[in-house]
């Protein structure tokens, strides 16, 4: 069988998988996959905005060092989260459209960054909960007799506790699975880098 | 206007598509999932095609790197690993001749079991894509398309003389 003659019959019988078939209501579900999409987006400004301008409006109406101290440290941590999501995001631009070479070598960018984001997110939780629990142990302390051990025992605050603990468990299992995603990225680019 | 392109692609280029997506993955879940990706991707990229290169280029560039996301997701969830994917002989008589659409899924099996960088080069060409197209999906030399596309090949024939 010539080369030609063989790739024509493969051809025809490739194109004999018919039944697989496009899902007639494809387009409509990809259209509420895109809605919901940025819908988490605007959902995602409005608690940073909402927090924020929360914390920015009480400072504002009732200027006191407490209220000041905690809208100034409010828009510190937002700063700091936006900026390094622009800084790790960097030169990352939405890569479907480029060469398959190209989405690889980005998608191992992309995957670093995500696991970069893990460490400064862990460090930027540890730090607003130290500062949020400090605030609100000095708060409380100015209003009544409180110690730190009754505090910290708080229904509250042991609610804070538990979905430290939460997060905890959900963060090294995130990296777990970026870290197998990096090690399974990195493999497909040396196979596909062999010829 | 987008939703007219956007279904006249998917309308047009649905089998090609669903095609690919079958030669990624291990079963027929999996591959919805695969394809509805791809339509997502799609979706996104399409108000950001300028016509810097074919309508049926950009759709497989979007198509194959959704398939290698997934290709990479799947292999890191330990999923099923692609080689030991099987079709089903579904011959009701040994002696009798396949049928189109059996000797299809047989192709599609082995297609299955070529390395990942063989795999991306046969999929285009039983589509029927030209080498410079290739090359313009993959990102890589037309010469290098040529080296892969030959190993696949006789990697393909030898997958399916083993299956005979």
């Amino acid at each position: 069988m010539t080369a030609d003659t063989e790739l024509d019959l493969w051809r025809a019988q490739w194109r004999s998988c018919s039944e697989i078939a496009v899902a007639a209501d494809l387009s409509r579900r990809v259209e509420r996959q895109s809605r919901w999409m940025r819908i988490m987006l605007i959902v995602d400004v409005l608690v940073t905005v909402g927090i924020g301008g929360t914390v920015a409006a009480a400072a504002v109406l009732f200027p006191n060092t407490d209220n000041i101290v905690l809208a100034v440290a409010t828009w510190l941590f937002i700063a700091s989260a936006w900026f390094f999501a622009a800084i790790n995001h960097r030169g990352m631009w939405k890569p479907e459209t480029s060469t398959t070479a190209a989405f690889l070598d980005i998608s191992l960018r992309r995957c670093r960054a995500r696991l970069r984001a893990t460490v400064f997110g862990a460090f930027l939780y540890v730090t607003e909960i130290a500062f949020c629990l400090m605030w609100l142990y000095h708060y409380h302390s100015q209003r009544q007799v409180l110690t730190l051990g009754t505090f910290l025992t708080w229904n509250s605050i042991l609610a804070v506790w538990l979905v430290t603990l939460v997060l905890l468990v959900a963060w090294v299992r995130y990296r777990r699975a970026k870290s197998r995603e990096l090690a399974q990225l990195r493999q497909l680019s040396q196979e596909l880098n062999q010829a | 206007v987008l939703e007219e392109r956007f279904e006249r692609l998917l309308q047009a280029n649905g089998p090609s598509l669903a095609r690919l997506a079958a030669s990624y993955t291990a079963n027929a879940s999996d591959r919805d999932d695969l394809l509805q990706d791809i339509a997502t991707a799609l979706w996104g990229a399409l108000p950001h095609f300028r016509g810097e290169c074919s309508e049926r280029t950009f759709l497989f560039r979007v198509a194959h790197n959704r398939a290698i996301a997934h290709l990479v997701r799947s292999r890191s969830l330990g999923s099923v690993i692609l080689d030991e994917v099987e079709v089903p002989d579904t011959r009701p008589d040994p002696e009798a001749g396949l049928s189109e659409r059996q000797q299809g899924q047989r192709l599609l099996a082995a297609v299955h079991k070529l390395p990942v960088m063989y795999r991306q080069v046969m999929t285009l060409l039983l589509e029927g894509l030209a080498y410079s197209e290739m090359a313009d999906i993959l990102g890589i030399a037309e010469s290098n398309v040529v080296v892969r596309l030959n190993r696949a090949r006789q990697m393909l024939r030898r997958l399916l003389e083993e299956k005979k």
